[in-house]
């Protein structure tokens, strides 16, 4: 890709100052070789990417991409929790219910998909690699902190070039304790106790808020997780299907269920009368 | 035994010496004396011209001492050509710098990259390495005079009175002798002349067969470096009574 | 949908910028720099408690605001080879070569293919001169020494108090009093809540940062 974007775009004032090959190599982020992708062969391939994939500005375009999300996860005392709802949406159109948004990115880590789902879906799959070639040449675990930044690099590289990302990377070492990554496709990389992200961010955001302290129990934080993400599938119409839970634990991961929303809400309902203005009467 | 190994600069010999090198130093030897002394306010370089000639144009051919920098200058001995070559790359590295942090590049920086150059030639395959030894005088905010030296091995070193080139060894023991901390740069210069009067092989001193340049401060603070005239060599000659048998013999 | 930055803005990202706060000045032998410390994303503060300074060395200190992603790849870029520098040649960059370095990157960056869009203070001591620095550097390289500097809406606030109140040889609890109007009036008078205010002090023993207490709340005028 380096290459056709040299050929294609060289700047008028390249040479102007000194070399700084030596540095650019230091930050170089972008995988080798084979995985490079092939880029359409004009000067701006973001703008032409853009003009083929956004449905919002124009509805009949050729491609159109999955997304569409509410994920959140937060760290408290016994480690962290994530959850997910299984949504995507290509347009208007739910593409599918059942889709696995936690992505396991080895037994320890855990990373989040909202935004383009085939790019989540390949640059976690793309971490996972790295984090395990990591293993294998340090004979330690990645920290999430390094994990992170591995990935926050790399998209970076590609800013402007049409990636669409908002994910969460969830770990436990035992250098960081449970430790909580928020990054995406623009670049930034946050450290944090809480996150939510995707369309449905600001419903999960409102429930999370409220009840959260760093000393849930363990059946508090998971219940307040699953909770947080019923009432984004309930208000953002580009969320729903199951909620997808996880708990992240210094020893691995351990999952809690994927679970239709449909049934959780009546449950919430009828039990607790929550959502009260969902009523048969006139 | 050396035949074998000699023709190489960057292969060792089985007593582990570089060959090259070696006769770089040695060619070095053969060439004018510069020596350079540092005082508490200034630096004082002097040299010996090897090439005196009546035919030659004097104002043109500054052959030894050179500026590298609005805050440095250099004494050369060894071969002209050579020097031409590491005196413009650090010409153009004190530039790069002044450019890169718009202020001017730190005295030893500079030597160090010009050693770094010379370092080279004495391990990447089939060059000669530069045959030119040189006396730097600067100064900087930081570390303020400084005076250095460096040889075609890429060696450098701080000093506080130095001398390269023919009968250095000479000029080196009468340095450490009359050398006194804390003088100042008058005296340093008067101690260059006497020093170099009494290296060279003509007895008699004029100001065509040396050079002089010094680096120092201004009354309002502002740091210079200054070639020498010929009518300042002159002047300074005869106050240390050394321009006396010249004038006779002129006269 | 998850928000794409072509789907729905929310909040304009020019605007985010602006809203971010940037603040410095120097003292008589000291240089103090404030940054807000809300992290924002469309509507969302992802982080009300981010850290948008780096340090360079022992004396110099950069804060920074921008696009999203540049900000902190450009940062860690310069401070990388800041402390490159300090390792190669056993010293440390002074100030002012500090930000002649930056904005040369920053002028070189604005000729390539895709340039950082960062706006920068820069606060220093000088370890030579004991003078205290501050540089104003923006996303289009320029670079200006300043006794006193902001970026965005906090420019249009805190620029007419210092113009009163700032004196060059201000000791250190003055600084603290001018800095305290400042941030009062950005929080009286800027619509969105900026978190607060990381405050970090630049002096001849190096950079700390201060408890700089912004919870009490300040009544409209």
């Amino acid at each position: 890709m380096d290459a056709l974007v040299a050929t294609y775009s060289r700047p008028a004032f390249e040479d102007e100052g000194y070399s700084s090959d030596e540095h650019q190599e230091l930050i170089q982020a972008k995988p080798s070789l084979s995985l490079n992708f092939a880029l359409p062969p004009m000067r701006n391939p973001s703008a032409f990417l853009r003009a083929l994939t956004d449905d919002h500005a124009n509805p009949s375009c050729p491609i159109k991409l999955a997304h569409g999300t509410t994920t959140l996860a937060f760290r408290f005392q016994g480690g962290i929790i994530v959850a997910t709802d299984s949504r995507a949406s290509a347009g208007d159109w739910i593409a599918s219910q059942t889709v696995k948004k936690v992505i396991e990115i080895n037994n320890c880590l855990l990373g989040t998909m909202a935004g383009g789902a085939a790019d989540c879906q390949y640059w976690l799959g793309y971490l996972g690699m790295q984090c395990r070639l990591h293993e294998l040449r340090h004979k330690r675990r990645i920290s999430v902190a390094a994990a992170s930044k591995i990935l926050s690099n790399l998209v970076y590289s590609y800013k402007g070039m049409g990636l669409s990302m908002g994910t969460m990377c969830a770990g436990v070492t035992p250098q960081e304790g449970p430790a909580l990554y928020y990054i995406d496709s623009e670049g930034t990389r946050l450290a944090g106790n809480l996150f939510c992200v995707g369309s449905g961010q600001t419903f999960a955001y409102g429930v999370l808020d409220a009840e959260y302290h760093y000393n849930l129990s363990e059946e508090e934080a998971l219940e307040l997780g699953s909770r947080s993400i019923l009432a984004a599938t309930h208000r953002d119409a580009f969320s729903g299907g199951f909620i997808n839970l996880y708990h992240v634990k210094e020893d691995g991961w351990v999952k809690h269920g994927f679970r239709d929303t449909n049934p959780i809400f009546w449950k919430t309902k009828l039990e607790k009368g929550e959502f009260s203005n969902v009523t048969a009467n006139l | 035994m050396s035949r074998r190994y000699d023709s190489r600069t960057t292969i060792f010999s089985p007593e582990g010496r570089l060959y090259q090198v070696e006769y770089a130093l040695e060619a070095i030897s053969h060439a004018g004396t510069a020596i350079g002394i540092l005082s508490t306010d200034g630096i004082v370089l002097a040299a010996e011209r090897k090439v005196t000639s009546k035919l030659l144009e004097q104002d043109t051919s500054a052959e030894k001492l050179y500026i590298l920098n609005d805050n440095m200058i250099c004494a050369v001995a060894g071969m002209t050509a050579d020097a031409n070559i590491l005196i413009n790359y650090a010409r153009q590295a004190a530039q790069r710098y002044l450019l890169t942090y718009n202020e001017d590049i730190p005295c030893e920086q500079l030597v160090r990259r010009l050693c770094d150059l010379k370092q080279g030639y004495t391990q990447h395959g089939g060059l000669r390495p530069f045959g030119v030894s040189f006396i730097y005088a600067g100064y900087d905010p930081q570390r303020q005079f400084q005076l250095y030296q460096s040889n075609p091995s890429g060696n450098y070193g701080g000093w506080k009175a130095t001398s390269v080139g023919a009968n250095n060894a000479s000029a080196q023991s009468l340095l450490k002798q009359d050398y006194k901390e804390e003088c100042d740069l008058k005296e340093a210069c008067g101690l260059a002349v006497k020093v170099l009067s009494k290296t060279m092989d003509s007895t008699k001193l004029t100001s065509e067969k040396i050079e002089f340049a010094t680096v120092g401060k201004t009354k309002d603070g502002k740091v210079y470096h200054h070639l020498w005239g010929a009518d300042e060599i002159t002047t300074l000659l005869q106050e240390h009574g050394l321009a006396k048998a010249e004038e006779e013999d002129t006269g | 949908m998850w928000e794409c930055p072509n789907y729905t803005s929310q909040l304009h990202p020019q605007l985010r910028t602006k809203m971010e706060v940037l603040l410095g000045f120097t003292g008589k032998d000291y240089t103090i720099v404030a940054a807000s410390k809300a992290a924002m994303r469309g509507a969302t503060i992802l982080k009300a408690a981010d850290d948008k300074t780096k340090q360079l060395n022992k004396h110099t200190l950069m804060a920074f605001s921008g696009e999203a992603g540049d900000t902190v790849q450009f940062a860690e870029y310069i401070q990388a080879n800041i402390q490159l520098y300090s390792m190669r040649n056993d010293t440390d960059l002074g100030p002012s070569a500090v930000a002649s370095f930056v904005r040369g990157e920053l002028a070189r960056s604005l000729r390539s293919r895709k340039p950082y869009t960062v706006n920068l203070l820069l606060g220093g001591m000088d370890p030579i001169t004991n003078e205290p620095h501050l540089y104003w550097l923006d996303y289009l390289a320029s670079l200006a020494p300043l006794p006193y500097a902001a970026h965005g809406y906090a420019q249009y606030y805190c620029l007419s108090i210092l113009d009163k109140h700032h004196h060059p040889d201000i000791d250190f609890e003055q600084g603290l009093k001018i800095l305290k109007m400042c941030t009062d009036e950005l929080k009286r008078r800027l619509p969105i809540d900026f978190k607060g205010m990381l405050v970090k002090v630049i002096d001849k023993d190096g950079i700390r940062e201060i408890d700089y207490d912004m919870s009490k709340e300040v009544l409209p005028a």
